[in-house]
């Protein structure tokens, strides 16, 4: 009980420390990488694929469940929300554009 | 009048994410404010690119004096002969073309924060409503008793990539079997912290095909360095590194400081009267901000800009934006990628302020590559955002280096250090290059 509390407390704090940001904020970032002109024999598009497919990759790299060099390093600042704001929002994007 | 439909657009430049404000790039009808950039490197582009983008009833100048762009990424890759400058050299024909910023191939002699206006070597004054300075970084030549600008011409420090380098691979090639090399790394904070250490592993990739003899001298002013860890792993694996046999060594001299460079006798001189001798001597002096940032009073006494990191304005001229590897955005290092993700924050606060509109929240991102073979790449990674007290810092469990001894990670990753160099380039410069050898 009482290290559920400690837990609690810190992670509001933590969270509370760090703004979320927003998915735009956010894929102005990813496109310094993977904007359309990246060698997609290497590093994944981000255009083509559902907003589904983003989220589930974020996640994965993340929580550590695929086998990657640099992303996961990345993936595990952006909290969850973000990651789903930031799926629709590149998703959309992208849609909009094929 | 020249309008490009959004999907055009698109198409021509790849920038499909983040930039729903791209409906059409209207190249000549800018008249709502005037923004000017100083600084045509990584910073200064991305910031008058992503301006445009956002809002393309603001007018953006870009000041830079020279016609092309040499990236220091990547410059270190020269001494293995992975890449060669003609490579590396970029140019400012998309954004003039496909995004309508005026580039103005002109120096600035003084900026005038009171009336706004700063002053071209032409004899040309120039308004603006909001100025963006992103010049870089200067040397710091007086830290450093008997260097100089004059005596970098015959011991090079190869930290502004294009003639410096070619005449540092020149020295490296002239080298007698059994020569030496002497690096000198500077404190902190400097641009590029993993860069000596990059330089060091791509010159022994190049002595151990061609002088196998010959040994490469880190004499460092810090205790330890940017990815130590891996790089002294690579080091043993690729150099015989901590063998008698090293072809790279690295000396810490932080409780004793260099105090002279003896030109003559190619002999740096430290404080404890030890002197460090050798056939080429590549001094990578302390560095601060540009030349413009101090005469403008933007720097504070550790010779860099503090800034407000949300807007990016400068603490002492709310007018006046500093990004790229002159302002303080630490703990974020002064890499390339930090410099395209601070402009991207400072394009999106300047076009909120002249809209009167709420700053977003910023956040930043840093990837940065080392190699230290063709085919051994090494990386950093953070991310970074505002804390209660709105000071940036990297958020808590991300970040941090490969792993180490990861044979598999390596190579994927000297790839990636490639390609990922493309794609820096093309987001910042909207040039599509196919930018090293093999």
């Amino acid at each position: 009980m009482r290290f559920g509390f400690s837990y609690s407390l810190i992670f509001f704090f933590i969270s509370s420390a760090n703004a979320e940001v927003s998915a735009e904020n956010l894929a102005q970032n990813c496109q310094i990488c993977h904007n359309r002109f990246a060698d997609q024999a290497q590093i994944a598009s981000l255009y083509q694929l559902t907003a589904t497919q983003i989220r589930q990759m974020l996640l994965d790299f993340k929580y550590d469940k695929t086998n990657a060099t640099l992303m996961p390093r990345l993936a595990k600042a952006i909290t969850d929300t973000e990651i789903d704001a930031l799926a629709e929002y590149i998703a959309n994007q992208t849609n909009e554009n094929d | 009048m020249k309008t490009i439909s959004r999907r055009r657009f698109l198409q021509i430049t790849g920038t499909a994410i983040g930039l729903t404000a791209c409906q059409t790039i209207n190249l000549n009808s800018a008249k709502k404010a005037k923004v000017v950039v100083i600084g045509g490197g990584f910073a200064g582009v991305s910031v008058a690119r992503s301006i445009r983008c956002l809002d393309n009833a603001i007018s953006v100048s870009l000041i830079e004096p020279k016609l092309n762009y040499i990236t220091c990424p990547g410059s270190n890759w020269l001494f293995a002969g992975i890449t060669d400058l003609n490579k590396l050299t970029q140019n400012y024909h998309a954004l003039q073309t496909e995004y309508g910023v005026n580039l103005l191939s002109e120096q600035v002699v003084k900026v005038d924060p009171v009336s706004q206006q700063l002053s071209l070597a032409n004899g040309l004054t120039l308004d603006y409503d909001r100025l963006i300075m992103a010049a870089g970084i200067s040397f710091d030549w007086d830290s450093i008793p008997g260097y100089s600008a004059q005596s970098a011409e015959i011991f090079p420090h190869a930290w502004q990539a294009g003639p410096q380098t070619l005449l540092l691979q020149k020295q490296m090639q002239a080298l007698s079997d059994g020569g030496s090399i002497l690096i000198y790394s500077p404190a902190e904070p400097y641009r590029c912290p993993p860069g000596p250490y990059e330089r060091a592993s791509m010159m022994a990739c190049w002595l151990k095909r061609f002088k196998p003899k010959s040994k490469i001298l880190i004499l460092d002013a810090k205790r330890s360095f940017s990815k130590q860890k891996l790089f002294e792993a690579g080091w043993k694996e690729h150099f015989g590194y901590a063998s008698q046999n090293s072809l790279i060594e690295w000396h810490s001299i932080a409780d004793n400081p260099v105090l002279e460079l003896d030109s003559k006798t190619k002999t740096l001189r430290t404080d404890f009267g030890d002197k460090f001798k050798a056939d080429v001597l590549n001094i990578i002096p302390p560095q601060k901000a540009a030349r413009i940032l101090l005469e403008t009073g933007l720097t504070d006494a550790t010779g860099w800009c503090p800034v407000d990191p949300k807007t990016c304005q400068s603490v002492f001229q709310e007018k006046i934006h500093v990004i790229g590897d002159a302002a303080n955005y630490a703990p974020l290092p002064k890499s390339a990628f930090a410099a395209i993700s601070e402009a991207k924050v400072c394009a999106k606060a300047v076009v909120s302020l002249i809209n009167q509109q709420p700053v977003a929240e910023p956040i930043w991102f840093n990837t940065c590559y080392s190699l230290l073979t063709a085919e051994h790449g090494i990386s950093v990674a953070g991310v970074y955002k505002l804390n209660a007290e709105q000071k940036i810092e990297l958020v808590a469990g991300s970040g941090g280096v490969s792993r180490l001894n990861d044979t598999n990670a390596a190579k994927q990753e000297a790839a990636y250090a490639k390609t990922i160099y493309n794609s820096l380039v093309f987001d910042s410069f909207g040039q599509r290059n196919s930018l090293f050898n093999g």
